[in-house]
């Protein structure tokens, strides 16, 4: 089996074939696997739980920028850039499993994550070829992909070949599966790395801080698409992407808008950060997958469309399907058929797993999010009246400026204008998301309306 | 708060010319000189011009390749082993 890319999904699959005694060689175009890749980098809990055995290694003694993440804070800036409230929210009690009970996301770096991964599948018996860069795949006089071709002309044969090469994937392109993507399916992420001062981040985000354990962060903000903070043992990563075709100026200078306002360069000013690397990827963030699957092909991983459609989650899909399209070559293989009829129980097994239950809900929460924090840059800018109609609603209440009462009446007067948005909003691109987790009866809605029928008003005191 | 990019990156090895504008094809929309990070590209006379340094600057990420809705970008990445390195990514 040949697997193009060593990110954290070609290891996997590399180890899992591997470890079945397959003949399995991974290629990795970077030196060493994780330093061509960025990304949040956030791991979620889900990683412990389908690979509970791996993942009880990641320790700070293999990966020294490991932090955990028990919570977000969300920071709400207005348009003028001015910080008007923060929150910060640990796992909720109806989350069902440790460890995410425990933490929303282990962080930490690509080069250390992915080596470290890297190696697992190593150990288990596979090849790792690093510097190596796949131009080509080798096709038979019928077409199918019967192998993989170096930038130096070397061919290697595979029985099976699985693209875990990203989102500008040489497989899916040259395989057919994805020759393009459209650009309402990426998005351009650009990020930088702040340097910090460990103590200093223990102090405000570590488990005796000020914010304990509170390393993960989401700005939002009217004039710049939302932007995730990963907080790392001696810094962190802010970045904000958004879809290829939404751009109206350089996507840099909203990063820049974002880290030179008063309360961002506050908070680098507690810590001592400052910025260390700066880094751009592209992020598949779509409805649904590519065709994932051909004539002795695969597509794993940001290759195949697998981030998650609502918050474009990477690391575990990858992983997953990974493991997947392993199973399914080893059994393909040993039953002499890799043929795409063959290959289609790839498909049916990820959209049995958790990561193609996230897409059965793909449209709507895609769309959703689209319309909200990253509809910065378009006419209906959703942040203008979600952000003041949250901190009306969360904050205003507790002002001493008037009577309780008399703010009441101020509140909803206020909230009153930003009705008729949100009431679109809410019906054009929430219910649609609920209507996909609930069915057709929503079923707590009549619960609610009767909740609301028992809640006359009351006669007033003479 | 000014931050310098290419202070902040860092590149290694000879890695051949890996971005190709076939200038036939470029309409000059400006789609590559907007979306790039690093300003790579500039616009001269109605087309797109690559910066003749781009190799120890690009980021990789092929978003010039990605916005081109005319195909006039050729994105291959740099020979195995060089160009962009990511050491907190």
């Amino acid at each position: 089996m040949i697997v193009v890319g060593a990110g954290p999904g070609g290891s996997v699959a590399a180890k899992v074939a591997a470890e079945s005694g397959l003949k399995t060689v991974f290629f990795e175009r970077g030196r060493k696997p994780g330093e061509k890749n960025s990304s949040g980098c956030g791991l979620g809990p889900r990683m412990w739980r389908e690979f509970p055995e791996m993942m009880k290694k990641l320790t700070p003694e293999v990966a020294p920028s490991l932090r955990k993440a028990a919570c977000v804070v969300n920071h709400y800036l207005n348009k003028d850039m001015e910080e008007i409230a923060i929150e910060m929210y640990y796992p909720t009690e109806s989350v069902t499993y440790e460890p995410a009970k425990s933490f929303i996301t282990m962080n930490c770096y690509r080069s250390e994550f992915d080596p470290w991964i890297a190696g697992i599948a190593v150990e288990a018996g596979a090849e790792l070829r690093t510097s190596v860069l796949i131009k080509d795949l080798v096709k038979d006089d019928k077409g199918k992909v019967i192998g993989v071709q170096t930038e130096k002309g070397e061919k290697v044969y595979g029985k099976v070949i699985i693209g875990a090469d990203g989102v500008i994937s040489t497989v899916a392109i040259k395989s057919g599966l994805n020759p393009r993507w459209r650009p309402d399916q990426i998005t351009l992420v650009p990020q930088y790395d702040f340097s910090a001062d460990r103590k200093k981040i223990d102090q405000m985000y570590g488990p005796d801080g000020l914010l304990a354990d509170a390393a993960d962060g989401i700005w939002y903000g009217t004039n710049f698409p939302a932007a995730y903070q990963v907080i790392f043992g001696d810094g962190f990563h802010i970045g904000l992407g958004s879809w290829m075709g939404q751009w109206t100026a350089n996507p840099i200078s909203f990063l820049n808008k974002l880290v030179s306002c008063k309360p961002f360069q506050r908070m680098i000013k507690a810590i001592d950060a400052k910025p260390r690397e700066v880094q751009t990827h592209l992020l598949p963030w779509t409805q649904e997958p590519v065709r994932t699957y051909t004539d002795n092909v695969m597509l794993i991983g940001d290759a195949g469309g697998f981030p998650c459609p609502l918050e474009a989650e990477g690391v575990f899909p990858a992983m997953e399907t990974g493991k997947l399209a392993a199973e399914t070559a080893i059994k393909c293989i040993a039953d002499g058929d890799t043929s795409k009829q063959a290959l289609k129980l790839y498909e049916e097994k990820w959209k049995k797993a958790s990561v193609g239950i996230e897409f059965q809900a793909g449209e709507s929460m895609q769309t959703l999010w689209r319309h909200l924090m990253f509809s910065t840059q378009s006419e209906e800018n959703s942040m203008e009246w979600f952000i003041p109609l949250w901190h009306e609603l969360r904050g205003g209440f507790y002002d001493w400026s008037e009577p309780h009462i008399v703010r009441l009446r101020q509140i909803i007067k206020k909230a009153q204008e930003y009705l008729p948005q949100a009431m679109t909003f809410f019906s054009k691109y929430m219910m649609p998301v609920l209507t996909d987790a609930m069915g057709d009866q929503i079923s707590l809605m009549p619960q609610l309306m009767k909740l609301m029928e028992g809640m006359r008003p009351r006669p007033k005191k003479k | 708060m000014k931050i310098e990019l290419e202070k902040i990156s860092e590149h290694v090895g000879d890695t051949g010319d890996f971005i190709k504008l076939n200038v036939d094809k470029c309409v000059g929309c400006g789609n590559c000189a907007l979306v790039c990070v690093m300003n790579l590209w500039l616009m001269r006379g109605g087309k797109a011009q690559l910066k003749d340094d781009y190799t120890q600057k690009c980021l990789e990420c092929a978003a010039c390749y990605s916005v081109c809705d005319v195909g006039a970008i050729d994105f291959s990445y740099p020979a195995g082993g060089t160009g962009v390195v990511f050491l907190k990514g």
